[in-house]
């Protein structure tokens, strides 16, 4: 556990740093594809709850740190979202190997288009009742296609720094 | 099932950590130190990145946008050739405004300090309008100085650390500028409407002078957080709903907020 734990930890860090360097440069139709939303469900699929929910806090509690949106919506939404992620692949939806080629890709679309809704609706927690006028449509189907293109390869990373962990659990 | 408990103790105390942060961060942003403590964590792995992938998306760009950099360029160097005479003839003019400011006790934009900061990152998620910029308390900058480029005001300074700093930029959601046109006589409120989006006006009565094209500009009201004669943006739509006694307004901002290379942080304390 510890091993994959230290790997996962490094890949965040990997993914955040791609998040700022790469994905907030190179928008689509405006939009900025959120990975750091994206990690945390390849990390669910594995099924291991507790290292999803965790990586999707870390992950979103980062990237906080960089945006001028209140902090810790994104840890949040990461959080929430390695949680539900994580119930299905508990339950072997989303297995790479087992499962049918779009199951995967399906889910984090899913996911792509829920995340902005539960940013938005996270923020009024915080009381910032205007986030929705930052573009929600778009960002719902920009991040649903995005996921849906790179569910996979991210998926079959997060299954190979989880390998350790599932072993054990074998 | 013990398993399924402690997932969901773990899950709670996840939603709930987050809710304090939130609410520690609504009431008075307490988490400042944990935000430096995060940027300096990601800041090498962003930069090692940064510094692998953009030599390749420069190279990738200057291939597949070549005839469009050589356009561009050639359009440039007239439009400089053109600014450059309109200055000479304004130089003029600017002299003696400041001099009527002056005599006025007025804070002109033009007669104060400014400091040339580089844009190292745009906005990193949709759901805000932010640049970073290379300069920070080391070299003077403050939380709430106003920023410009390109002939109008850009934002202002919102988050500061030794050297960068986070710019709300006019079309995010949360910037609201007083504003001004015409004579002067009228003080309106500028809001931003999200990236990509024109900025809206509210509060103009449909007896204003005010048509397609009329410049709006900070009025140094609203406590002093901008010095006047800022240029904000121009009139791009001006609709009169039926029975409406005031106008729904949008606004082209006069700097092109989309494409931040170099900005000027104006070297002007709110609160003087």
């Amino acid at each position: 556990m510890n091993q994959s734990r230290l790997g996962i930890a490094l890949a965040t860090l990997v993914v955040v740093g791609f998040q700022l360097a790469v994905f907030t440069q190179w928008r689509v139709a405006g939009v900025v594809v959120m990975l750091v939303w994206l990690w945390p469900v390849a990390v669910g699929l594995t099924g291991i709850t507790s290292l999803a929910v965790m990586t999707g806090f870390v992950t979103g509690l980062l990237f906080d740190a960089q945006c001028a949106t209140p902090f810790g919506l994104n840890a949040l939404v990461g959080a929430l979202l390695g949680y539900v992620v994580a119930r299905l692949g508990k339950e072997g939806v989303g297995d790479l190997d087992a499962a049918a080629l779009w199951v995967t890709p399906a889910i984090a679309a899913v996911a792509g288009a829920a995340a902005p809704v539960l940013f938005v609706g996270a923020g009024v927690v915080a009381l910032n009742f205007s986030l929705w006028r930052g573009g929600l449509v778009n960002s719902m189907l920009v991040n649903a296609v995005a996921f849906f293109v790179l569910a996979r390869p991210l998926a079959r990373l997060a299954g190979r720094l989880a390998a350790p962990a599932l072993r054990g659990r074998r | 099932m013990a398993s399924d408990r402690s997932r969901r103790r773990l899950v709670v105390s996840g939603v709930l950590g987050t809710l304090i942060i939130v609410t520690v961060y609504v009431a008075g942003g307490v988490v400042a130190g944990v935000k430096s403590a995060a940027r300096a964590v990601v800041f090498p792995f962003a930069w090692t990145i940064d510094a692998v992938t953009r030599p390749i998306g420069h190279m990738v760009a200057g291939m597949v946008d070549y005839a469009d950099l050589a356009k561009q360029n050639q359009q440039l160097r007239e439009e400089l050739g053109r600014a450059t005479l309109r200055a000479d003839e304004n130089a003029a003019a600017a002299a003696q405004l400041r001099l009527l400011s002056h005599a006025l006790h007025i804070p002109w934009a033009a007669s104060l300090n400014t400091l040339v900061a580089q844009v190292t990152t745009n906005s990193p998620t949709n759901f805000s309008a932010t640049v970073t910029i290379d300069k920070g308390k080391d070299e003077g900058v403050m939380d709430g100085m106003p920023v410009i480029a390109d002939g109008g005001l850009v934002g202002r300074v919102v988050a500061v650390s030794w050297n960068t700093s986070t710019v709300r930029l006019l079309n995010d959601t949360g910037s609201v500028v007083e504003a001004t046109f015409g004579n002067g006589q009228n003080a309106v409120l500028v809001s931003g409407e999200g990236l990509n989006n024109p900025l809206s006006v509210s509060g103009i009565p449909i007896t204003a002078p005010l048509s397609v094209g009329s410049l709006l500009s900070t009025n140094g009201l609203q406590g002093g957080l901008f010095p006047p004669g800022l240029p904000i943006g121009r009139v791009t739509k001006l609709l009169v709903g039926p029975g409406a006694s005031t106008y729904a307004i949008s606004l082209k901002p006069t700097a092109n907020l989309n494409s931040l290379s170099y900005v000027d942080v104006v070297l002007w304390e709110p609160s003087t």
